[in-house]
């Protein structure tokens, strides 16, 4: 019975993912990027053949396992395009820092000026740091993990729905500042939608989405308590 | 066939340097997660040379492909907290987009002036 499930859940997300790729292909837009429509389908789907979202938890073990190797892939980009990276060291790491620092200032003003919960402020303020770090992260400034973790997601899918439209209407075109940019704010799925504008994007994401997460790691015990 | 077995063997090789990447994440205490420390670790393989890019490549660059596809699972696990997000909704989604917005246009706006000033610098 729960084989069952499990596979129909491994099945269900498959086939969500390849609709997803044929839907993007066809009709790109924010509500279009494979993240954001799979897992409204999913959800969609699996609320209507009434699987419990705990029958789901051993589909997603199964599916996640490959996320580690895939990430250490990331290496491969990375090195293909050293060269390029190596000559513009300075400009994306003052790219990152700045991108880092000012996400991080103006998630904890809003959630200040929007009178949210202490918890959520402090939760949310770290929501680009990539998830296995930010879980980590979260108790040092008095956030919850859990939480943190759903704002992370969250951000990984509104910076990559964002982002390319946001870069476009504003006249980012170069392809290692993008690549930057939705690493640093968009961690892994930002890293993702990169890699799908181009190579040198995919490089400079991994890369950022990596460092990005160490800074913070080492800023946030020093500025979140300041601002929070 | 023969490309099915070489790239199970290729993705076995990269599950092996995340294992590694955890190991010595724990092992010395370091707060950084093992896969970015495994991403590290076969940077430095393919540059010193012990690993050639083409043992890799192929299984390598179809992960990456479908990189989007491990977050689908997790973003499903975003439902646990629709009670959180319906209570503070609009509240927490300003703060996510706009913090969001903010920190993609700074960075690539200061990555792209300072980037294209260098390279103009150069010529």
């Amino acid at each position: 019975m729960s084989l069952w499930t499990t596979g129909f859940c491994i099945a269900v997300t498959l086939g969500a993912y390849l609709l997803s790729r044929l839907v993007a292909r066809r009709y790109p837009s924010p509500l279009t990027t494979p993240v954001f429509f799979s897992a409204a389908l999913i959800i969609l789907v699996l609320a209507q053949s009434g699987v419990r979202m705990v029958d789901y938890e051993p589909a997603k073990r199964i599916m996640v396992f490959l996320l580690g190797p895939a990430t250490v892939a990331l290496a491969v980009p990375l090195y293909k395009n050293r060269h390029t990276l190596l000559r513009n060291t300075l400009p994306a790491l003052l790219g990152l820092g700045i991108g880092s620092l000012a996400t991080l200032g103006a998630a904890l003003t809003l959630a200040r000026v929007f009178g949210l919960p202490e918890i959520i402020r402090a939760s949310i303020s770290i929501k680009s740091v990539t998830a296995p770090i930010a879980i980590e992260l979260a108790p040092l400034i008095h956030g919850s993990p859990p939480l943190t973790a759903a704002f992370v997601i969250a951000t990984g899918m509104i910076g990559t729905m964002l982002g390319p439209w946001l870069m476009n209407a504003t006249g980012i075109h170069d392809p290692l500042s993008r690549g930057l940019a939705l690493g640093t704010i968009s961690h892994g799925q930002g890293t993702a939608q990169a890699v799908s504008e181009g190579e040198l994007q995919g490089a400079a994401a991994g890369i950022a989405m990596g460092l990005a997460a160490v800074f913070t790691s080492c800023i946030a015990p020093f500025v979140v308590p300041m601002l929070r | 066939m023969r490309s099915l077995v070489i790239l199970l063997a290729q993705v076995s090789a990269l599950l092996l340097i995340n294992q590694a990447g955890y190991a010595a994440a724990s092992a010395f205490h370091l707060s950084i997660p093992g896969n970015l420390l495994g991403m590290l670790f076969l940077l430095a393989l393919l540059v010193t040379g012990v690993l050639p890019l083409r043992w890799i490549e192929a299984s390598a660059s179809l992960l990456i492909r479908h990189l989007a596809f491990f977050f689908i699972p997790i973003a499903v696990g975003l439902v646990a907290f629709a009670e959180l997000f319906l209570d503070n909704g609009p509240a927490i989604l300003l703060t996510l987009v706009l913090s969001a917005a903010v920190g993609i246009w700074l960075s690539g706006l200061s990555a792209q002036i300072l980037g294209t000033r260098g390279r103009k610098k150069l010529r």
